[in-house]
């Protein structure tokens, strides 16, 4: 998932619902200190944590903060100025490391305890090459689960997205707007703008685009530059159905926009317009 | 005999969370107590909420603000604001508490023998103002939010339950649980959002 997608999803993140390849997905942007969602689920925390003000103000007893004081005092902080370079743990002469003495092992061990090492050295050989299959085998159904969790999560995800686009569909709060193409061999794309829960786009027959190609929805502005909303691609049967959250206020919204942009997006339009509808 | 009293900073001038971390790194008590003095009261109240008992909503802040102490060099002020990280941390705390309970009592069938006592609800005299306006505007926003929507953002909150959780709780389609849980979040991010604009 692109960030631009992980972004709808930060608020959940922080608040601790995601689940399954979402919440890996995100993960894996934070594990590698994403610039964009590092930042992003920060932000979110911080929303997240002002639902603190719906528990019931309590007042903390007074011993508390005594006793906070008393254990903090009695683990003093190290300045951080005054960390000792090396390790204070007391220097002295190493001792030296006592070794055995050499013993003649010809003599300690008899002929038949050779044996019976070289055949324990050979069911141990054996016992390891099983395991290994063993191991092998579990690695490789562990690879189909999770190819299978994967595939019911995607399907799962889908389902989500298609119930969201349809609450967004049927709420009497939403505005439908038809997005005309400037290519009259293209289908129209359906937008429906809803003040809170996002702006879904559906449309149906629309061609395969190649994965460096992506499209790309745009909220003009009636002053200012146009302000990214989502990057889409359509799916294999030329389906669209995405809900994207409004990040401008309706009533300053001249148009929504659709053009094509290189994979991955651009920060503003970089070809003509090819879908696009007038928001009164 | 005079004794002055040392004020690492200005008279009537409050210090940031970032001076106040500052100085815990430099291993300051004063300023840890500055951070009690400033957040103990709204860490406790959340705590409370979601671990139910007095005692050990105590143990869990104590711990929290001695972590503070501790791990104060984890804190990254570059990285964003104290509150979300002292809040967030916390809450898992809380959270944590409240799994590990829920365990027990699976495991054991005979009942809890303590009674429940109720927050202790007094009004904030000296709190930071934005904080209090914010907070009623997130209380006035919950208000106005349908009852189950309500109920899904308080069971994420305060009993850490996943989406799935969630929809199994109240028996409702998890799409539709995800739905209410976004919308919520979406409207509270633009209500703070416009109030801090």
């Amino acid at each position: 998932m692109t960030c631009e997608q992980l972004a709808l999803l930060y608020e959940e993140y922080a608040l601790g619902v995601l689940e399954g390849r979402e919440r890996a997905e995100l993960e894996e942007h934070l594990a590698r200190a994403c610039p964009n969602c590092t930042p992003g689920i920060a932000k979110a925390r911080w929303v997240v944590v002002q639902l603190t003000a719906n528990a019931a103000d309590a007042q903390p007893p007074a011993s508390l903060r005594a006793k906070i004081m008393d254990a903090a005092k009695a683990s003093p902080r190290t300045a951080r100025n005054d960390v000792p370079a090396v390790s204070a743990r007391p220097i002295g002469k190493p001792k030296p490391i006592e070794r055995p003495q050499p013993t003649s092992q010809g003599a300690m061990f008899p002929a038949w305890a050779w044996a019976a090492a070289a055949a324990l050295a050979l069911i141990t050989g054996y016992t390891i090459r099983q395991m290994n299959n063993q191991n092998d085998q579990l690695a490789q159904l562990r690879k189909q689960m999770k190819l299978a969790t994967a595939q019911n999560q995607a399907l799962q995800n889908q389902l989500d997205m298609d119930h969201m686009v349809a609450m967004v569909m049927m709420s009497p709060d939403s505005m439908p707007l038809k997005l005309m193409p400037k290519d009259k061999n293209m289908p129209m794309v359906h937008a429906y703008l809803h003040p809170h829960m996002g702006v879904a786009i559906t449309a149906e027959e629309m061609p395969s685009m190649p994965s460096a190609r992506t499209l790309q929805l745009w909220f003009v502005p009636k002053a200012g530059k146009p302000l990214s909303v989502a990057i889409f691609h359509p799916d294999a049967a030329g389906q669209i159905a995405l809900v994207a959250p409004v990040n401008m206020p309706r009533d300053e919204i001249a148009a929504l926009a659709v053009t094509e942009e290189p994979a991955g997006g651009s920060p503003q339009p970089t070809s003509a317009i090819a879908w696009m509808a007038a928001v009164n | 005999m005079l004794l002055a009293v040392v004020q690492p900073w200005p008279e009537g001038k409050q210090p940031t969370d970032a001076a106040l971390m500052e100085g815990i790194l430099q291993g300051d008590t004063g300023a840890l107590e500055a951070l009690y003095d400033r957040y103990g009261r709204p860490v406790y109240s959340l705590v409370l909420r979601i671990a139910q008992h007095p005692s050990s909503a105590e143990e869990i802040v104590q711990d929290v603000f001695l972590q503070l102490w501790r791990s104060a060099d984890r804190f990254q002020i570059s990285r964003g604001p104290l509150e979300p990280w002292l809040f967030t941390m916390a809450r898992n705390r809380a959270l944590d508490f409240l799994r590990l309970k829920r365990e027990k009592q699976r495991r054991r069938e005979d009942s809890d023998s303590d009674i429940l006592p109720s927050a202790v609800v007094c009004p904030d005299p000296e709190g930071d103002i934005d904080r209090s306006r914010r907070a009623e505007q997130v209380r006035a926003l919950m208000i106005s939010l349908p009852e189950a929507q309500r109920r899904a953002i308080e069971l994420a909150f305060f009993e850490g339950m996943s989406h799935s959780e969630i929809a199994e709780a109240m028996g409702e389609a998890l799409g539709t649980v995800k739905s209410w849980i976004r919308g919520g979040l979406i409207r509270m991010k633009e209500s703070l959002a416009e109030a801090s604009s």
